[in-house]
């Protein structure tokens, strides 16, 4: 166990040498106060900037809390998502181009430690900046729109951050197997576009983890039926089991390929 | 006159945050972006996309701009 807190330790330190524990919190929290904000002020900003017809008049839609909590989700599917493969991409293959996993692979390190330090710190990183986002978002939420209530938040909220473990899990593990630009764009085709093509042809399954994101709202519908929920919940921890194992053990064999 | 009254008409309480939370970023990544100066591509170019692409002007130099050591 000594093993892994050194190495927590050393993932820590250059996390917060990168400033990554610094700009993704900001970004994600910006977002989140972004969407309610725009989203009240969407008729005021379509008057002042929108070069509406003279005497047009819309009626815009009055938004819930909750269609808030959903909008800012959708949000967080591409430009979060987006932001956690770019910023984890080179999170080992970059460590083996730029020489620092020499440093490390000489010494008795277990591949499984150093595998599981990076997505602790990793998952710690970017599910702190999401839940901070979502705060940010629920206190502004709760002073513009409605009172929403704190079950349903969280359960959305739990949902959702086990399909982020699942995309950071992608991410690490295929940063494992192959170079950084390969690893970013693998990791963006299985979980941003391979998403589009669930959404699309999807209807003929119900278990998925990239049905998560869709699945988390269900959380603010008193009767939805959250057994496929639960299911995909299920299927996506097994995933993420296996892709860890994936993980360690290429992290393993290409461990030669570090430059010297 | 006018201009100041529409100053005043803005909820600052509300925007506040955002433009703070955005200005730490930009200063986080200037200090970053002028400490090193080794950034792929010229670094003066990052300093200008920082400054002035707003909230993804500093996301872009921590992805793409910042040189890993």
């Amino acid at each position: 166990m000594k093993g892994l807190s050194v190495l927590l330790q050393k993932e820590w330190r250059e996390h917060i040498r990168n400033y990554k524990v610094l700009w993704i919190p900001i970004v994600f929290i910006v977002f989140g106060i972004l969407e309610p904000v725009t989203n009240h002020f969407l008729p005021e900003i379509m008057k002042s900037v929108g070069n509406l017809p003279e005497g047009a008049d819309f009626t815009w839609p009055e938004f819930k809390g909750e269609e808030i909590f959903v909008s800012l989700l959708g949000q967080y599917q591409l430009i979060g998502v987006l932001v956690i493969i770019l910023a984890f991409m080179g999170t080992i293959s970059g460590e083996r181009k730029n020489g620092t996993a020499t440093l490390l692979y000489v010494r008795p390190v277990s591949f499984r430690y150093y595998f599981l330090s990076k997505w602790i710190v990793v998952n710690g990183i970017v599910l702190g900046s999401v839940w901070l986002g979502f705060m940010a978002a629920w206190y502004y939420i709760d002073a513009l729109y409605n009172h929403v209530n704190a079950l349903p938040v969280l359960g959305f909220i739990a949902t959702y951050s086990i399909w982020l473990i699942f995309v950071v899990t992608v991410v690490l593990a295929l940063s494992a197997w192959l170079p950084t630009g390969g690893a970013a764009g693998l990791a963006i085709l299985v979980t941003l576009v391979y998403q589009v093509i669930d959404s699309l042809i999807g209807a003929y399954w119900s278990v998925s983890p990239w049905k998560l994101s869709m699945y988390a709202s269900y959380w603010f519908n008193p009767d939805s039926e959250l057994s496929d929920l639960w299911m995909s919940l299920c299927l996506t921890v097994i995933l993420i089991a296996i892709l860890v194992l994936f993980g360690i053990f290429m992290s393993r064999r290409n461990a030669a390929k570090t430059t010297v | 006159m006018k201009f100041m009254a529409e100053l005043a008409n803005i909820p600052w309480n509300l925007i506040l945050p955002i433009i703070v939370l955005q200005l730490i970023l930009m200063t986080i990544a200037l200090i970053d972006v002028i400490r090193h100066q080794r950034t792929n591509g010229p670094f003066i170019m990052w300093i200008f996309i920082i400054v002035f692409v707003n909230l993804i002007g500093p996301i872009l130099y921590f992805v793409f701009g910042r040189r890993q050591v």
